[in-house]
């Protein structure tokens, strides 16, 4: 009985206190909202604004000021992945596929132990090892080209797709295994010393253990890793050619020769920029959490 | 794959014994072993070539005519000249001219993201009506690819282009001046003060509401809140975002060489300086900018680090000591 009056009028008083705070913060709060979509909606002009223009037919692409009421046509598109120009942009996006997708799963691989050495048993001096690897963020990645170009062409692995499935693994692995350990370090010790002392052995440790609190790790590390390999252009430039060139490769190639028609050129940069905009936007909660390299946990 | 082998090979080693000890020791090559393929592929990909850049640049090749025979010889030594010869006459200018622009593009730019990066957090960090797709549309231009947003960039500020017409004027932002310079930071703006905001948000979200309300109590205003509160405990947050934006502005390429173009006096950094030295197939000096370059970056880390403290280690460092 007391406790039915008891649970009752909790959820009830909750919801009366929860409403009126509401209301009375609304006169500023509904300026600070307004403000917040105001912004979102500046950062994220210029591309939507991009996205349109891929949508008109080029005389309607050509006005200035742009117009929205321009009849949508998918004529841009047609263009650019249609052999308008003797061209097509489907090997470059398989490529670019193939280095990113394979890079980031040999990344995770790598990584993966790295961290947890680093993290749930940690080495000694593990801060030196750490530090070894924040270094390698700051060296300049135009100094590496000429080395890398140079050994390339002496073993014949110029415009290979290899190569930058190579070099976009050791790219990213740095950031890996710091946000990797960061998400590691979030295991609980005690969980790790009562599954020791049940007689648990690492793999069963890693699957039933660490694996629940870290897959969130996973997937933005390696959405972060897919992101930065897609939009990788300096050495996919220099180290490709016809056979290997990536997405970004082609496409400012595309720009040098088709820069007049604005409606192609939108259509084809939004066609490269759609695969890491949909895995931003399926995981962005992960991504911030990712972000933050355990900064701020 | 490697860590259930090195399993199977630990764990009878460590169960007979003197469990802590040889447990301590098990666990050391363990760690050994799960660590070693990421520093060999490091050690090979990234350190081979930036020892063999160090070499290159220590390195001075002149050309000459053999006497005797009438061919080209290539006498190769051990030299500074590269070093030297970045501080001196016409080559001296640029140098200075790029290590100019790659501190001002830093200063300024890491300077205008964090406040704009604050304030975007502070006013996401309340619950609205739409936060999440807020949050994903400003994560738009920081996904997309720099060559596409030094493209659009490029495009808003052609001479018959968008920033011309809004801001009504008649400037050639892309010509050399002080005009590129700032296209290039608002560019690089756009780009990434949405980034320092999300950081800065995931960092404003841990604070607990009662530290607010204790305040509030003590009868504080809003702005000395902020300044006693919550940037106080920002802080880590916000130090980790600003030093990683710093090792990359410094190494800034891509934005500048897309929407201006190299070879411009205003906009040209060091790392596209480097490029240029290479594409004209100077190595040595392409080589030598590169480490001055590095050195530079290294310093300006090793000195925000012991003078801000950045907790870049995070709180592991309490947990294992």
């Amino acid at each position: 009985m007391t406790s039915i009056t008891d649970t009752a009028p909790v959820p009830a008083t909750r919801t009366a206190a929860g409403a009126p705070r509401e209301k009375r913060r609304s006169p500023s709060g509904l300026v600070l909202t307004l403000l917040a979509w105001v912004v979102g909606v500046l950062f994220v002009l210029p591309v939507l604004w991009m996205a349109l223009t891929s949508l008109h037919s080029e005389p309607a692409a050509a006005t200035n000021p742009p117009s929205i009421a321009a009849p949508p046509t998918l004529q841009g598109y047609r263009d650019f992945f249609g052999a308008g120009a003797g061209t097509t942009p489907w090997p470059s996006l398989a490529n670019s596929l193939t280095a990113s997708v394979t890079s980031t799963i040999l990344v995770l691989l790598l990584s993966i132990p790295a961290a947890y050495a680093l993290s749930i048993k940690p080495v000694r001096k593990w801060t030196d090892v750490l530090f070894f690897f924040l270094s390698t963020k700051m060296l300049p990645v135009v100094a590496g080209l000429l080395p890398i170009y140079l050994f390339a062409q002496s073993v014949g692995l110029l415009d290979n797709i290899w190569l930058l499935v190579l070099f976009y693994t050791s790219m990213n692995l740095p950031i890996a295994v710091w946000m990797m350990r960061s998400f590691l370090a979030e295991v609980p010790v005690e969980m790790l010393e009562a599954a020791s002392m049940d007689g648990a052995g690492l793999t069963r440790t890693l699957q039933s253990v660490v694996a629940p609190v870290v897959m969130p790790g996973i997937a933005a590390t390696s959405l972060i890793c897919f992101i930065f390999s897609w939009n990788e252009l300096l050495f996919a430039r220099v180290l490709t050619g016809t056979v290997a060139q990536t997405a970004p490769v082609y496409l400012t190639g595309f720009v040098t020769s088709q820069g007049l028609f604005l409606a192609k050129v939108c259509a084809a940069a939004v066609a490269v920029s759609l695969p890491v905009l949909i895995a931003g936007f399926a995981a962005q909660d992960k991504l911030v959490q990712g972000l933050s390299l355990g900064a701020v946990k | 794959m490697t860590a259930t082998s090195v399993d199977a090979r630990t764990v009878p080693a460590g169960k007979p014994r003197g469990h802590v000890t040889n447990r301590r020791a098990g666990v050391g090559r363990l760690a050994f072993l799960l660590l070693s393929p990421s520093v060999l592929v490091l050690g090979l990909v990234i350190g081979y070539p930036i020892v063999s850049a160090l070499r290159i640049s220590f390195v001075k090749t002149t050309e000459g005519i053999d006497a005797n025979t009438g061919l080209i010889t290539r006498t190769t030594g051990f030299s500074l000249d590269n070093y030297t010869n970045i501080f001196t006459g016409e080559t001296g200018r640029l140098f200075w001219n790029a290590f100019w622009n790659t501190t001002t593009f830093t200063v300024t730019t890491v300077v205008i993201e964090t406040v704009v990066g604050v304030c975007m957090a502070l006013i996401m960090n309340r619950a609205f009506r739409g936060r999440g797709l807020v949050r994903a549309s400003i994560l738009v231009p920081w996904a997309i690819p720099t060559a596409i947003s030094g493209l659009l960039w490029r495009w808003i500020f052609t001479s018959q282009g968008i920033a011309n017409d809004v801001l009504n004027t008649h400037v050639l932002w892309t010509t050399e001046g002080i005009q590129s310079w700032l296209a290039v930071v608002i560019a690089d703006t756009w780009k990434t003060a949405p980034f320092i905001g999300l950081l800065v948000l995931a960092g404003l979200q841990i604070i607990p509401a009662e530290v607010y309300e204790a305040a509030k109590i003590d009868g504080a205003d809003a702005w000395r809140t902020f300044w006693r509160i919550t940037l106080p405990l920002v802080q880590p947050a916000l130090v980790v975002a600003v030093l990683f934006r710093m090792l990359d502005v410094l190494r800034m390429f891509d934005l500048p060489f897309v929407l201006i173009g190299r070879g411009k006096m205003s906009t040209d950094t060091l790392s596209i300086l480097a490029y240029n030295e290479m594409s004209n197939l100077r190595f040595g000096p392409a080589a030598a900018y590169a480490t001055v370059l590095f050195v530079y970056v290294a310093i300006v880390a090793y000195v925000f680090v012991r003078v801000l403290g950045a907790d870049i280690v995070g709180r592991g460092v309490g947990r294992s000591k």
